[in-house]
């Protein structure tokens, strides 16, 4: 029976093993050639490229950047998907499935029209831009392109549906009977928020915030569009450096570094993951 | 048990949440009825709301749209013939490297695409210089990197549904005299069914969206719908833009209603929201 088995995974591992190790291989062979520029590479292998990515203030900046929105937009993202994952997880009506059919539908359609929505709705004579200025608290329009808030809430916009769905399935987790007995025994609500949900939810979160940062880390789409050329981050770059500066080899070494920095926070809340349930055993 | 005050502030951070993830579509849904000329600022709400700009979507928009459908089935199909055996094969055997050969079908999810979108147009350069066979701007090169990024949605929904299996099914088909491919195709299969819908529809609607993959894919005159749509805002668009976009929000309303009626919605999400990624 055990080699019948095997024998279904093998032709499927040597396909997807031959995609992933081939196309890998062949970027990060290629990023250690040095870039003559317009598609012309050295043929000796150096370090030429990631010398200069690690001394060029300009790629540090960018890499700092890219760092700073997707840690931002991580965190605002958990801030908007608890309440609805919560919400949904406790109620028992038929709304609860139609509120998360909301959801899906958003991480369906592509960020592109997304993105298109935000710039109609930041537009200079847009609601938001309109609102404001009535109200006086703004003195002219504020454009949305081209702000690293605009892109923070671009990448938001990238994540908080899965995001929803993740922390949902880390709320179905907690037992709704955890709480009535917290109330039995005298806790208030926010005392059970404090001493029951969110430490039992705090694992997820920590996991699902670090997936989220993962995710905003590599998103191309949101940040090029909403960063309008003048916010860059890493995905964008990459892009921007195979597109409009044909340089294929710079463009692969800062894919590499980008690569490897994804690789390492997984690695981390891997072990984030190992951690926490071993400590939630100890107290269980 | 909730409070009323903790009532109406989850109302209201909940509602907010909701107006911030569904405001955009409903902008564009809303804004594509845009009455005025092509010079008029786009609005929302419509000054003079009018279908008109539904009937000027330029065919270029309509073949990015079926190039993204062809495109989206297909790799999902090729997908679906990898991951299933592989899922099959994985979690009913038993040997040491386990997770590394999981981790392997996992990958592509962990690379972010715009690295997969440059490694694979690096690896169709190599494939020219050493064969002169252009795999770059071409429907096999466009799956091939289609199939890399949907694989891992149907595997992990797959794998999911497969360690909740009951085993005694499959030996109380055996008992009653079915063979191994008369047990594969009416017992195994029908019971992993939903996972395969769901990481299916996952995968499709993954492919259906990409553009960092496909921007460095695609060819003059050979472009999938969001890389055009892309293009579009980089440049200068017209309400035309919004109409097609709607309609592509329509039609992921609809799939997500065919799937409800096909496994439920919540199959789909207990298969595929968290454990996919």
């Amino acid at each position: 029976m055990e080699n019948r088995w095997i024998a279904y995974l093998i032709p499927p591992f040597i396909i997807t093993l031959l995609l992933v190790a081939g196309s890998q291989y062949v970027f990060i062979q290629n990023s250690f050639y040095q870039d003559l520029g317009l598609g012309r590479t050295g043929t000796d292998l150096t370090l030429t490229n990631y010398i200069k990515f690690f001394s060029d203030s300009f790629y540090l900046k960018t890499f700092w950047i890219t760092i700073k929105v997707s840690a931002i937009a991580a965190l605002l993202t958990l801030f908007l998907g608890f309440p609805i994952a919560y919400v949904v997880a406790r109620m028992k009506s038929k709304l609860a499935m139609f509120l998360l059919a909301g959801i899906v539908v958003s991480t369906f359609v592509t960020i592109v029209i997304k993105v298109f929505g935000l710039i109609i709705i930041f537009s200079a004579d847009g609601l938001i831009n309109k609102t404001l200025l009535n109200l006086g608290l703004i003195e002219r329009a504020y454009s949305i392109i081209g702000t690293q808030e605009g892109v923070v809430i671009g990448l938001m916009h990238f994540t908080i549906g899965f995001s929803v769905l993740l922390l949902y399935s880390v709320v179905v987790t907690v037992p709704p009977s955890l709480e009535y007995a917290a109330q039995i025994h005298g806790a208030s609500r926010f005392r059970v928020y404090q001493r029951v949900i969110i430490p039992l939810c705090a694992p997820g979160f920590v996991v699902g915030g670090l997936m989220i940062f993962n995710m905003c880390m590599g998103a191309f789409t949101s940040a090029a569009l909403l960063g309008g050329g003048r916010i860059l981050t890493l995905p964008v770059l990459v892009q921007r450096t195979v597109m409009m500066e044909v340089k294929y080899s710079t463009a692969a070494s800062i894919a590499f570094i980008l690569l490897v920095s994804v690789i390492l926070i997984n690695l981390f809340s891997l072990i984030a993951i190992r951690r926490l349930r071993s400590a939630r055993l100890v107290v269980a | 048990m909730q409070t009323w005050t903790e009532k109406i502030i989850m109302f209201i951070w909940c509602g907010f949440s909701y107006v911030f993830l569904l405001s955009p579509m409903i902008v564009v849904m809303g804004a594509s009825l845009h009455g005025g000329e092509f010079s008029a600022a786009i609005k929302f709400p419509p000054d003079e709301p009018s279908f008109q700009w539904y009937s000027k979507i330029p065919a270029e928009q309509f073949e990015a749209l079926g190039l993204s459908l062809i495109v989206a089935a297909v790799a999902t199909f090729i997908a679906a013939l990898i991951a299933i055996p592989a899922a099959l094969g994985l979690v009913r055997s038993n040997f040491k490297l386990k997770f590394a050969v999981s981790s392997v079908f996992r990958a592509p999810l962990q690379i972010p695409a715009i690295v997969s979108g440059i490694a694979f147009l690096q690896l169709y350069y190599l494939i020219f210089d050493t064969s002169g066979l252009m795999l770059a701007g071409t429907i096999p090169g466009m799956l091939l990197g289609h199939v890399f990024i949907a694989t891992p949605f149907l595997f992990g929904t797959i794998v999911a549904v497969l360690q909740r299996f009951d085993h005694r099914l499959e030996e109380a088909s055996y008992s009653l005299g079915a063979g191994r491919w008369r047990t594969l195709y009416r017992v195994t299969l029908p019971t992993i069914m939903p996972g395969i819908y769901s990481g299916g529809l996952y995968a499709f609607m993954v492919s259906f969206a990409d553009v960092p993959m496909s921007i460095f894919l695609t060819a003059p005159g050979f472009v999938t719908y969001p890389v055009e749509l892309f293009y579009a805002m980089e440049n200068d668009f017209d309400p035309s833009i919004l109409a097609s976009s709607s309609l592509v929000i329509v039609f992921c309303l609809a799939m997500l209603l065919i799937v409800q009626k096909v496994v439920g919605l919540e199959t789909l999400l207990r298969s595929g929201g968290g454990s996919a990624r």
